[in-house]
């Protein structure tokens, strides 16, 4: 029962919970090596077989879903279709620039600068539309406030003086706990001597 | 799964491209609860703690400055705000990223605060926070990998794969770790010994409310 106690205790200390949770994750972690990897292929973004757009000689291999713009529709898939019923009718638009550099080398395809934007527009703002305006703004906030903390609330604080500032906080409950400390001694060192007294009489 | 039987019948969709959100009893009773609680903690004051001196019969008041209840206010209705959103959302990912705020916005209502001990309890808070990325998120990105989808709607179809239930459980730890429930109750447990009262108790709602609505998506994947 002790050894329950002293583990209780040890939950109770702030300091030991990161630790305890480190190694929780850590041997959850390990034990994910003997789960077997079941990968579905079946993605809603599809990608063709590796190297076959390539060996076709396509310039933006391996991004090259197809379509012309507003013409006919390239390959995009989403999650619903129903709601987005225009899909890919802008797949293949390339800037001009985007454009010269696909005419240079076939191997352009696999940089940002040569892949068709039209395709990263239809998945992030028209399939995943609100997504991607809430997803990014939620985490900005996240940035934000993070960074706000870090300038606020570390790196200025030893300058802040006068009534809050937490040295003289510390300094302050080190004197209290001394004084205490030297009352409760003062008082003991009385009830002794009164004992002492009467012992003698 | 069903969706149907977990939170009441299905009120209808809000679709928004390949994002749907879905309305149901239960998530509409947590999302209303949950924004009138911040309205409340919105317009409410701060507590005064007051403390016996010592060998004495004074007392000694602690109180909350302006600038600093200011601050805790606005933090305190960000939190609000993050976790009405946990509640109604129909996406795994954006569930995560909820958390991950609502992890940070709570580091950030007792930062502003000048007890040693809260700090330093905030501090272990914080580091299990910063652990807890890489579950929530590698959980999500398991999930997505096993499943080829985010959306509750259609995890809720899909039959549990070995990945999925491990992608859950990792999951599962790091919302335990953010959400500070037990074992690791104890850091978060001493950022509450701060005036200031009503902006403190949104940490401890938020995390109820959070684990409430995991567990109703642990059985949807599930």
């Amino acid at each position: 029962m002790p050894n329950i106690a002293k583990l209780w205790n040890k939950l109770a200390d702030p300091k030991n919970i990161p630790r305890l949770f480190a190694l929780i994750l850590g041997l959850l972690l390990i034990a994910g090596f003997l789960i077997p990897i079941g990968l579905n292929t079946d993605q809603i973004y599809t990608r063709p077989a590796p190297q076959s757009q390539m060996d076709a000689g396509l310039t933006i291999a391996p991004y090259d879903r197809g379509g012309e713009i507003l013409e006919s529709p390239g390959i995009t898939e989403a999650q619903y279709p129903e709601n987005s019923q225009n899909l890919g009718w802008i797949n293949s638009y390339m800037t001009p620039i985007a454009d010269m550099l696909k005419g240079i080398s076939p191997y352009f395809g696999t940089s940002i600068c040569a892949s068709p934007g039209g395709l990263i527009d239809e998945i992030l703002y028209y399939t995943r539309g609100f997504d991607t305006i809430l997803e990014s703004s939620i985490l900005m906030m996240a940035f934000i406030i993070a960074s706000w903390l870090a300038i606020n609330f570390t790196m200025d604080r030893k300058e802040e003086k006068g009534e809050g500032d937490i040295e003289e906080d510390v300094k302050r409950a080190i004197a209290s706990s001394d004084r205490i400390a030297n009352e409760v001694e003062m008082s003991n060192r009385k009830a002794r001597k009164k004992q002492a007294k009467k012992e003698f009489r | 799964m069903l969706i149907e039987n977990l939170g009441g019948n299905l009120m209808g969709t809000i679709p928004l491209g390949d994002i749907v959100l879905y309305l149901n009893s239960l998530h509409i009773f947590l999302f209303v609860t949950i924004l009138v609680f911040t309205a409340l903690i919105a317009i409410s004051r701060t507590e005064t703690q007051v403390e016996a001196m010592f060998g004495s019969l004074d007392e000694n008041k602690v109180s909350v400055g302006k600038k600093e209840f200011k601050q805790r206010r606005f933090l305190a209705i960000i939190c609000g705000i993050a976790t009405a959103g946990a509640m109604i959302t129909g996406d795994l990912f954006n569930f995560t990223l909820f958390m991950a705020l609502i992890g940070i916005v709570n580091i950030g209502i007792v930062s502003a605060v000048k007890h040693v001990d809260v700090l330093n309890s905030a501090y272990q808070y914080g580091l299990i926070a910063m652990m807890c990325g890489l579950p929530l998120f590698g959980g999500a990105a398991m999930i997505l990998a096993a499943t080829g989808t985010l959306s509750l709607f259609e995890l809720a179809a899909i039959p549990a794969s070995p990945m999925m239930i491990f992608g859950a459980l990792v999951m599962l730890i790091g919302v335990c770790g953010e959400s500070g429930i037990a074992p690791f109750f104890a850091s978060k447990a001493e950022m509450f010994r701060t005036p200031g009262s009503p902006f403190i108790l949104i940490i401890h709602l938020s995390s109820l409310f959070i684990i409430v609505r995991f567990v109703e998506i642990l059985l949807i994947i599930l």
